[in-house]
């Protein structure tokens, strides 16, 4: 609690940064203040949780773990967002607010125990990302995203709270232990409005995870975003959305699991499908990162298609992994938009003879997304497939295995264009922030390969 | 009970001509029409609040925004936007699948018996607001963070750049 209120007064904070002027104190100041929230949100770590305010929210070790790696991911963004902003135009302030504010969204998301905050949380967060989607206003893609984005978010809105209507016409609560004792008690006669209620719901968070066949909008929305704000959507944002989903079915529908397995299988093999299918044909890095999105995210449903209590801990060693490579991916196309204005594949050749550090950080983190052995990615897909096979969907994983392979392919692209592909080019400018972060990012991506134990008996 | 049954006749009357209207602004008069139905069960139901609240914001201000956009963009003409045969196809699918969804899980769901209800005034303001400010305080405050965003958003969005 004392992290969300932490982050909300920042946000306002910062407002008022703008408002006098003081652009210099932002970034310092927000990274201040996401540290503060870090500290204060894992100091709760193993303290005895129960939900507090009339059981809205809850923030036991699940909801700490996620809005730490939330939090950390946020941070990282920020520090790639110097100089980023105040080229689009002068409302820095109000920029780094509507992301703050979106981090408060999902710290809601992450810990909530009521149906009601749930729908708030998610509110939140999606309407501070239609607005960040069109920041730029001159560019005509990023208005594209900001409409299309806003368009599918509000209809998939109307099928959440449809769904939540349902589930509380059924059960008579919106408190999510009352949901499930609600299932407990009634094993055979459960409505079937409470049916069509999880339906719902699934509609409405596949739509705000991107979970094939609910994937149309990212494509378009995650290529007219401006690139900072596609890393915060596809790292922060997934992991955020996943980790409500887990949170709602774990501890609500867990008793009625064979009613809604069969759906995620259907998904999981969809998102893959298409994700890699797509994602092998096309041309520029940033799309190619799109499609990549949401072939991870039919990984991480694998989580969902057997509950039990190692489900958390994988969605959690997962989003980790995808969160930190992504981060990478997204700094090192920050760098060449910026500098070459062009992020076909064509313009990744011969990077590795001017800009050794950079093209050795993107390769570790195309390893990572790729699932190469010694990378964290390898562990997060290794304990997801353990996951679908523990529930003996094994035709699921020998398809998702296939799947990884096609993903190999494009990813090796890029890392094939900066080390085989000689071209003459100058060398890119890489400032020290963006250093840091490569270079953070990149070797929490081999510890984690390495000695994964770090995180996955965390939770 | 009748006038139950012909109020609801006229929501899903009228909900169907705010579909099959061809003119934007009929589609918009038919919506309001819908709203003020709805506005009526809310009374009959005895939640006071809900159907004021239902009659100033979605007829009053909702709508008045609806009939501006549509006069912004001039969109009074019976114009409808190209859409292959493709698409309206897929849509109707998609659509009438829900709807057999829906319809499949409501069929099988009893009606009970008109039930009495324990306390008749749970639609009131003032049992709302007790609701609100102690079991639902925390959304009821958080819902704060979500209408600064969406504020701050709008003016930064609607801003003129001064470049």
């Amino acid at each position: 609690m004392s992290a969300l209120i932490t982050i909300s007064l920042l946000a306002i904070l910062v407002l008022y940064l703008g408002l006098f002027k003081a652009k210099q104190a932002l970034l310092p100041v927000t990274l201040i203040g996401l540290l503060a929230a870090l500290g204060l949100a894992v100091s709760q770590w193993d303290t005895f949780a129960e939900p507090i305010y009339s059981g809205m929210m809850l923030f036991d070790k699940y909801a700490v773990a996620f809005s730490a790696i939330t939090i950390i991911s946020t941070l990282l963004i920020f520090l790639l967002s110097k100089d980023y902003f105040e080229r689009i135009s002068e409302n820095v302030a109000e920029y780094y607010a509507v992301i703050l504010f979106a981090l408060a969204g999902i710290i809601v998301m992450v810990s909530f125990h009521n149906l009601t905050m749930l729908f708030i949380g998610i509110e939140i967060m999606s309407v501070s990302l239609y607005i960040l989607a069109g920041i730029k206003k001159k560019d005509f893609a990023s208005n594209e995203a900001a409409l299309k984005y806003f368009l599918m978010g509000a209809f998939s809105t109307g099928f959440l709270l449809f769904g939540v209507a349902l589930l509380y016409g059924a059960t008579g609560s919106f408190d999510l232990e009352a949901i499930r004792s609600y299932i407990i008690q009634n094993p055979q006669q459960v409505s079937p409005i409470f049916y069509a209620g999880i339906l719902l719901m699934i509609i409405g968070l596949s739509f705000k995870v991107g979970a094939a066949p609910f994937h149309f909008w990212a494509p378009d929305v995650y290529e007219g975003s401006p690139a900072l704000v596609t890393a915060f959507m596809s790292t922060v944002v997934k992991t955020a959305g996943f980790a409500a989903f887990l949170r709602l079915f774990m501890v609500c529908f867990s008793p009625v699991q064979s009613f809604w397995i069969p759906i995620f299988v259907t998904f999981a093999a969809l998102s893959l499908l298409v994700g890699n299918v797509t994602a092998v044909y096309q041309q520029h890095f940033k799309r190619m990162l799109a499609y990549s999105s949401i072939s991870h995210v039919g990984y991480m449903l694998f989580a969902m298609i057997s509950l039990n209590s190692e489900s958390d801990s994988s969605v959690f060693v997962y989003a980790a992994a995808y969160s930190v490579a992504s981060i990478i991916a997204f700094a090192v196309l920050i760098v060449l938009q910026r500098q070459v204005g062009n992020d076909s594949f064509d313009s990744f050749n011969g990077i590795s003879k001017k800009n050794p550090f950079l093209a050795f950080t993107l390769t570790i983190a195309m390893l990572s997304l790729a699932g190469i052995p010694l990378t964290a990615g390898f562990i997060g897909k290794l304990m997801m497939f353990s996951r679908a096979l523990a529930g003996y969907h094994i035709y699921l994983t020998v398809f998702a295995v296939l799947n990884a392979l096609v993903g190999i392919f494009y990813y090796f692209r890029v890392i094939i264009a900066m080390y085989f592909r000689p071209a003459e080019r100058n060398e890119l400018v890489v400032s020290p922030l963006f250093k840091f972060v490569l270079a953070v990012s990149a070797i929490a991506t081999v510890i984690l390969g390495i000695y994964p134990d770090l995180i996955t008996r965390l939770i | 009970m009748n006038l139950f049954y012909l109020v609801a006749f006229l929501s899903i009357f009228f909900s169907l001509l705010v579909i099959f209207s061809k003119n934007p602004v009929h589609s918009v008069l038919y919506l309001i029409v819908t709203f003020f139905t709805f506005t009526i069960h809310y009374i009959l139901l005895n939640a006071q609040f809900l159907a004021i609240v239902n009659f100033i914001v979605y007829m009053g201000a909702i709508m008045v925004l609806f009939l501006f956009v549509l006069m912004l963009l001039n969109l009074n003409k019976d114009t409808e936007p190209m859409k292959s045969n493709l698409i309206k196809i897929a849509g109707v699918v998609a659509g009438l699948c829900l709807l057999v969804t829906l319809v499949g899980s409501l069929r099988a769901v009893d009606t009970s018996a008109p039930i009495v209800l324990k306390n008749p005034g749970i639609g009131l303001v003032k049992n709302l607001g007790k609701v609100l400010f102690n079991e639902f305080l925390l959304p009821f405050e958080v819902s704060s963070i979500l209408l600064f965003s969406a504020m701050v958003g709008a003016v930064l969005l609607a801003k003129k750049d001064p470049k």
